[in-house]
């Protein structure tokens, strides 16, 4: 009896030996670079990706993909179970989006300065400790004041910050994005241009990179950050035309509140949340821009 | 029953020394106030080598010892030192009893776990010296054996096997009995313990009575004295009054020391590590400052939490010195320790905690958070703010190599069409619209942009039982010159806002 459990102890203490082997024997993986998962934007990058250690900034107007650009880079950062830092400015990132985009929101810490100045004294911070993979520095000044007309620069790193950021990241070997407007840039080692090309696309270009790669840019459809935008049938689109008038503009609930309409709807008829999935806009706006 | 004690020699004086490292090999004593005067109760081994002894007067000691340096023994904080080891070595005992000011019994029942009881005492020393004590372990079977042993013996673990008590107590000095039969028997010219045991019961019980009688059972290996073990208190404080009110940051961080030692040998002898913490300062004459702690990861570690409180008190400015100082662990959890690979060090975590503490200290605790989702429909409600607690990471060559186990949640499907920017409040939109409601152009960033495309409607409403209702048509815009823009009509006004940005 006592030879039988000797000689399983002594097979399970042998496979143990072997799986410690194969351990040993198999190369360890090392971060480098954070890829965002975008073909035509990772091989704009020497690396392939991000380089951890360095400041990358990415410069565009509103609405041209850096902030998705940003989050593709910490999901991949997630994925390797490190954490990350959004240092948001603006007060405008919405982590919903960034839980669809792969981000682990359990491992985002989301940095909400009261002033602008303390925008990049955080983020030194933040890069310097080493704790974080990726820190994200939104320094636009935030869509409230451009929607009213006003205009929508962002706050503006002295000479010196920049090169605090710069030293931070290289420093704590975090990769410092930061997210700038045309009208205030940032100091950043490397520089992607983004631009929103209408319904079609953007493009993302490289303007300042001490590693090669300077002028090479790449067109990409909106799909690509945001697949669920993905190109569907010519219907799907919507023109200025058709948009609903009338009584179809007024919802459910703030008409008639009859039993005939409930249906199966819920308490008086009234259907909370989302009703059907939103149609796309296809891949017919590639053709052009819809008449007016 | 088996019982363990641990003897530490001048535990006063050990515990000056951790809490003030300056004064290792320095003379120094502990004074108390005895009849207005004042006395000698603990002397460093340098001041007892300068013949300094307990019991002699201040003056006294001073005129052996010019270069003495004195403290006041405080009963209260030396208790409640020593019970903080205490709660330190239950994780190799499950109770303790104090034997004030300098030692304690622990139940040995546990010594099956350690490779016997003589593992028992190592462990539970090696506990001990973790904490900066140094002390001597004895188990028996009767208390009285185990603590004449640990104090007078020589010998740094001693097991006392079942039934060996009276041989093992007997080369022990009188000085190990207590009370006054002591100075009865040295009367008689005795002065071991075995001749106390080798007298005729019924002549000492006699002659000495009852209380001799006791001490006669005691010297003989008896002793029927009940272990009562401590009871646990629930909350997890330390306070203390500083000598004099501190006007600069130096002296707090000695009483932070201190403080924070307790607090952690407490929490690492229950298994507990803290995750939130207050310190509260007393100011003289009047007044307090509280300054809330909350830790990323849990940490039982007193290293930590002494950087992390330096960085929240350094730069604190208040108006009036401050008298005193406790902690409070306000929240706790289980300490699953952490899993290091060969090459890893836990300064990972604490660089993580150290800047956080920072960013806090700077801040305010509400700048820093962690969202997660919830089940709003309304967009901008959709996620709450939480403390950052990141899950630990599991590096090191196993966690790199094996397969990832962490379950995926799946993301609900609605979420992919949110935009990556969204406003807090949305914003309404300086929109040009045809008579039949159709959007032509906005006002946006400076400019007036035309609509170049748009898609949608997706209507999202509820909270009709509330009493701010809505029902929105959201629609993705896209204006000229911009990337596609999250736009809604509100149903209560028809106007247009824009609520997001797909950036």
């Amino acid at each position: 009896m006592s030879a039988m459990a000797d000689q399983r102890s002594g097979a399970v203490v042998e496979q143990l030996r072997e799986r410690i082997r194969q351990l040993q024997a198999a190369p360890r993986s090392y971060l480098a670079t954070l890829r965002t998962g975008v073909e035509e934007v990772d091989a704009l990058l020497p690396s392939g990706g991000f380089p951890l250690g360095q400041a990358v900034e990415l410069c565009g107007e509103a609405a041209s993909g850096r902030t998705s650009l940003a989050l593709r880079a910490v999901a991949a950062a997630h994925r390797e179970h490190r954490l990350c830092a959004w240092v948001d400015g603006p007060k405008e990132l919405y982590p919903p989006a960034a839980a669809a985009m792969g981000v682990d929101l359990s491992r985002l810490l989301i940095i909400r300065p009261k002033e602008p100045s303390q925008l990049a004294w955080t983020a030194v911070q933040l890069a310097r400790s080493g704790a974080f993979a990726c820190v994200v520095l939104d320094l636009n000044q935030g869509l409230a004041a451009g929607a009213s007309g006003g205009r929508s620069s962002g706050v503006r790193l002295s000479l010196a910050e920049g090169k605090k950021l710069a030293d931070a990241a290289f420093r704590g070997g975090s990769l410092l994005l930061l997210l700038s407007s045309p009208s205030a840039p940032a100091d950043g080692v490397t520089r992607m241009r983004t631009e929103s090309l209408g319904p079609e696309g953007l493009s993302v270009e490289v303007v300042r990179s001490r590693q090669g790669g300077l002028g090479t840019r790449a067109e990409l459809p909106w799909s690509s950050l945001y697949p669920a935008l993905g190109p569907e049938g010519e219907e799907s689109v919507l023109l200025a035309g058709e948009l609903p008038t009338g009584k179809e503009l007024v919802p459910d609930f703030y008409r008639g509140r009859s039993w005939e309409q409930r249906n199966g709807c819920g308490i008086l008829g009234q259907r909370p949340g989302r009703d059907a999935g939103m149609p796309s806009m296809g891949s017919v706006l590639k053709t052009g821009t819809a008449p007016r | 029953m088996r019982l363990g004690y641990l003897h530490f020699s001048r535990f006063p004086a050990q515990r000056k020394v951790i809490e003030v490292p300056a004064l290792a090999g320095k003379p120094f004593v502990l004074e108390e106030e005895v009849r207005s005067a004042r006395r000698v109760a603990f002397a460093s081994t340098s001041a007892l080598k300068a013949g300094v002894r307990p019991g002699m007067t201040l003056t006294a000691a001073t005129a052996l010892e010019p270069s003495l340096q004195h403290f006041p023994y405080k009963t209260e904080d030396e208790l409640r030192a020593l019970a903080s080891l205490g709660e330190a070595l239950m994780c190799v005992a499950p109770g303790f009893q104090l034997s004030a000011p300098e030692g304690m019994w622990f139940d040995a029942s546990a010594a099956h776990l350690f490779g016997g009881e003589e593992g028992l005492c190592l462990r539970a020393l090696e506990v001990c010296s973790g904490h900066g004590y140094r002390g001597r372990a004895v188990v028996a079977s009767e208390p009285f054996t185990a603590s004449a042993l640990a104090r007078h013996g020589t010998r740094p673990v001693l097991v006392v096997p079942e039934g060996g008590s009276a041989r093992a107590l007997a080369p022990l000095p009188l000085v190990a009995l207590e009370g006054r039969e002591r100075e009865a028997f040295a009367a008689l010219g005795l002065g071991t313990l075995g001749e106390v045991a080798a007298l005729p019961a019924g002549a000492v019980a006699a002659r000495g009575g009852a209380a001799g009688l006791r001490a006669h059972t005691l010297c003989s290996g008896g002793d029927d004295t009940p272990f009562v073990a401590a009871v646990l208190e629930e909350v997890l404080e330390e306070r203390m009054t500083l000598d004099w009110p501190a006007e600069s940051f130096e002296p707090l961080q000695f009483a932070l020391k201190t403080l924070l030692d307790r607090l952690c040998a407490r929490l690492a002898g229950r298994r507990r590590a803290a995750v939130r913490l207050k310190f509260l300062l007393r100011l003289d004459p009047s007044g307090q400052v509280e300054l809330p702690l909350t830790l990323a990861r849990p940490t039982a570690r007193a290293k930590l939490l002494l950087d992390l409180a330096r960085h929240q008190l350094s730069d604190l400015r208040v108006e009036n010195p401050v008298a005193g100082i406790s902690v409070r662990v306000e929240e706790h959890n289980e300490d699953r320790g952490q899993q290091l690979a060969l090459g890893d060090t836990p300064e990972g975590d604490a660089a993580l905690e150290v800047v956080l503490s920072r960013l806090v200290t700077t801040l305010g605790e509400e700048s820093l958070f962690s969202a997660s989702l919830e089940a709003v429909h309304r967009p901008e409600q959709a996620y709450a703010a939480q403390a950052f607690r990141p899950p630990a990471s599991t590096r090191g060559m196993a966690g790199e190599l094996l397969p990832d186990e962490e379950v995926e949640v799946p993301v609900e499907e609605a979420l992919k069409e949110r935009p990556s920017r969204l406003l807090e409040q949305p914003a309404t939109l300086d929109a040009e619209v045809t008579e039949t409601g159709e959007l032509l152009a906005a006002w946006l960033l400076g400019k007036r942009r035309r609509v170049m495309a748009m898609a949608g409607p997706e209507r999202l409403g509820g909270e009709w039982w509330a009493k701010e209702p809505y029902s929105r048509d959201y629609y993705r815009v896209h204006f000229e010159g911009m990337g596609p823009a999250w736009v809604f009509r509100d149903a209560r006004d028809g106007r247009f806002y824009l609520q997001g940005l797909f950036d």
